[in-house]
């Protein structure tokens, strides 16, 4: 008898052992999300809130700045994490992080130009909740297209051409966004620090509430094609074969990821190697199917961006690193130990 | 019923790859395609699957024209069997046999480890299940996908029709020990009404075990029968460019 049949397995298609990760990497969650309202320049018992000992200013900390901030960080991680985690499974290729490949710069790009042609038309409140996430989709779903073109439909031989892609994508919007901060007012266009290393600081409550919607609505959606790329891992052909249609699938994953990357960057700006590290990590704890690993990132990237958010407030406080500082710094020697362990292999 | 190839032809820009063949292929039969490298016998497998549109002509199953059969229901009547996969990730092989039970709305999971249960056996895998894929070795992959191709037709649809297995070199990297077992098993499911399309190399396999044969030529179909009508010396020669000799009582071939 093998091992399969004899242990118990609890989901359809996930294992035993991945549930109990799932369970406790969704527990991880709750407790960042408590640690991160709990500690800052302004400490804040989420027990007094409960217990009503909080006073009117702390009560506004925790409600207005310090809640819409943890939740922003965890919406943005999840993001980040699944679509890395889609993409990498789309182009068969664990390399493919939205910051790597220049989904998010796509988007970054789409955003800043928005503001710097749109603001003199655009009434403000429109601007800042509609039309920016809406231009940031834009950017990041055509830079997916012309990954797709470079790539040949993301075949599996294409990893230097993605990562050539990406590099050059990265610098245009670079230069792009650069040119746009120095020539536009400081009101206009937030500051070049905010696009190319992220934040999630001056939130507000009226800014996320439709990205709350939208992205949870994109999760739920995401999650539905996850036996469909396991499928894909065979090759298309095999896909096809098994009755995926594999245009309707590029066409899910491309526009999910260009929601869930747009909206991010509209509101945080470029937090890079989270969705290399995440669904990796998560490979790593549990296996490869992507019933696990999608919901896996969602749990981890949420848990781990909040926890990035938390160091970028006390690692220098009163003053705020950039979130994308932390993220990049803890990313990019992952980064080369991937590089280096492809290469061995 | 049966999958009728009419007139089909096939080409890839300028090259005509498959040129006007028109065979009848009946479920529970084993028909065996041969013939020399180039001569079309993938291409022709891959307009069966549905993965290549003919140029011209069209393939039916069960009198259903197969351009008007969904994606998701071609997966249903017939499952294909590559010369080669290339799986990205460590998916273990339990996981990649999984791939094939495409009735995953049915959330019945003692079916599924009932139906792994049988086929892991058959295929001799099951103590390959937990491993990962691509740390097993060429011929041990080749079971897997094997394995994975019979459990996609585990369940019946509800119609009635007639359903087929395609298989392009299945044993090519096994041992003679697997290659007959995988035979065996392919007759199994001839006896049991599917229809088996088999491309082979191995001339002797083929006049043993098959129901019929068919031999391709430069996208051409020279002939097709059963094989002690179309294992001829002379025909095999001309079609293989050396001389081989026929043993029709043994059901041989010898060509060195």
């Amino acid at each position: 008898m093998n091992e399969f049949i004899n242990t118990p397995s609890t989901f359809k298609f996930i294992s035993s052992r991945q549930f109990i990760i799932l369970g406790i990497l969704s527990f991880f969650f709750l407790f960042a999300i408590f640690i991160s309202i709990s500690i800052g320049s302004f400490k804040i018992s989420i027990i007094d809130y409960f217990l009503g000992n909080l006073s009117q200013i702390q009560n506004k900390v925790l409600l207005n700045i310090r809640t819409p901030r943890v939740i922003l960080a965890g919406l943005v991680g999840a993001s980040l994490s699944l679509s890395g985690a889609c993409l990498q499974g789309l182009f068969r290729n664990p390399l493919a992080d939205p910051g790597l490949i220049g989904v998010s710069s796509g988007a970054a790009l789409g955003a800043a130009l928005t503001i710097v042609i749109g603001s003199e038309i655009i009434p403000n409140f429109m601007l800042a909740t509609y039309i920016l996430p809406l231009a940031a989709i834009t950017g990041a779903a055509f830079v997916i297209l012309m990954l797709f073109i470079f790539t040949k439909g993301f075949g599996v031989q294409s990893t230097i051409y993605m990562l050539l892609v990406g590099i050059a994508v990265n610098a245009f919007a670079g230069v792009g966004i650069g040119i746009l901060t120095y020539i536009s007012s400081e009101s206009e266009l937030r500051s070049l620090t905010f696009w190319t290393m992220g934040s999630f600081g001056g939130i507000t409550w009226s800014l996320i509430f439709p990205a709350i919607i939208i992205t949870t609505v994109v999760l739920f959606w995401t999650l539905r094609i996850s036996r469909k790329l396991d499928l894909l891992q065979l090759g298309e052909l095999e896909a096809h074969r098994l009755g995926v249609n594999i245009k309707k699938l590029r066409f899910n994953i491309i526009i999910s990821s260009a929601i869930m990357v747009g909206i991010s960057v509209s509101l945080s700006g470029m937090i890079g190697f989270v969705g290399l590290v995440v669904p990796h990590l998560v490979r790593l704890l549990g296996g490869v199917n992507h019933n696990y690993t999608l919901i896996g990132s969602i749990f981890a990237g949420a848990s781990l961006m909040i926890f990035a958010d938390l160091l970028s407030r006390i690692l220098i406080e009163p003053a705020e690193l950039p979130v994308g500082l932390i993220t990049s710094a803890l990313g990019s020697p992952f980064f080369l130990w991937l590089i280096f362990k492809m290469r061995t292999e | 019923m049966s999958i009728i190839i009419d007139s089909i032809s096939f080409s890839i820009g300028d090259i005509k790859i498959l040129k006007k063949i028109s065979l009848e292929f009946n479920a529970g039969e084993l028909l065996t395609i041969l013939g020399p490298n180039g001569s079309g016998k993938s291409s022709l497998l891959k307009v069966l699957s549905g993965d290549f549109i003919p140029t011209n002509g069209e393939v039916s199953f069960n009198n259903t024209p197969l351009k008007n059969i969904s994606i998701e229901k071609r997966a249903e009547i017939r499952s294909v069997m590559s010369q080669s996969q290339r799986v990205m990730y460590d998916f273990s092989a339990k996981e990649i046999i999984e791939m094939g039970w495409i009735e995953n709305e049915i959330s019945d999971e003692s079916s599924f480890k009932n139906a792994l249960n049988i086929v892991s056996k058959d295929c001799e895998i099951d103590h390959l299940l937990n491993r990962s894929i691509n740390n097993l070795s060429g011929g041990e992959q080749r079971r897997v996908h094997f394995a994975r191709t019979l459990i996609q037709l585990w369940n019946k649809p509800n119609d009635k029709n007639s359903r087929y297995i395609f298989l392009d070199e299945p044993t090519a990297n096994l041992d003679l020990y697997h290659e007959i077992n995988l035979i065996k098993i392919l007759k199994r499911k001839v006896a049991e009404g599917f229809g088996v399309f088999l491309i082979l190399h191995d001339l002797n396999l083929a006049f043993k075990f098959s129901s019929r044969v068919a031999f391709l030529k430069d996208g051409k179909l020279v002939c097709i029968g059963s094989p002690l009508e179309v294992f001829d010396e002379k025909l095999l020669s001309d079609i293989y460019g050396i001389s081989i000799s026929v043993d029709k009582k043994f059901k041989r071939v010898t060509y060195y």
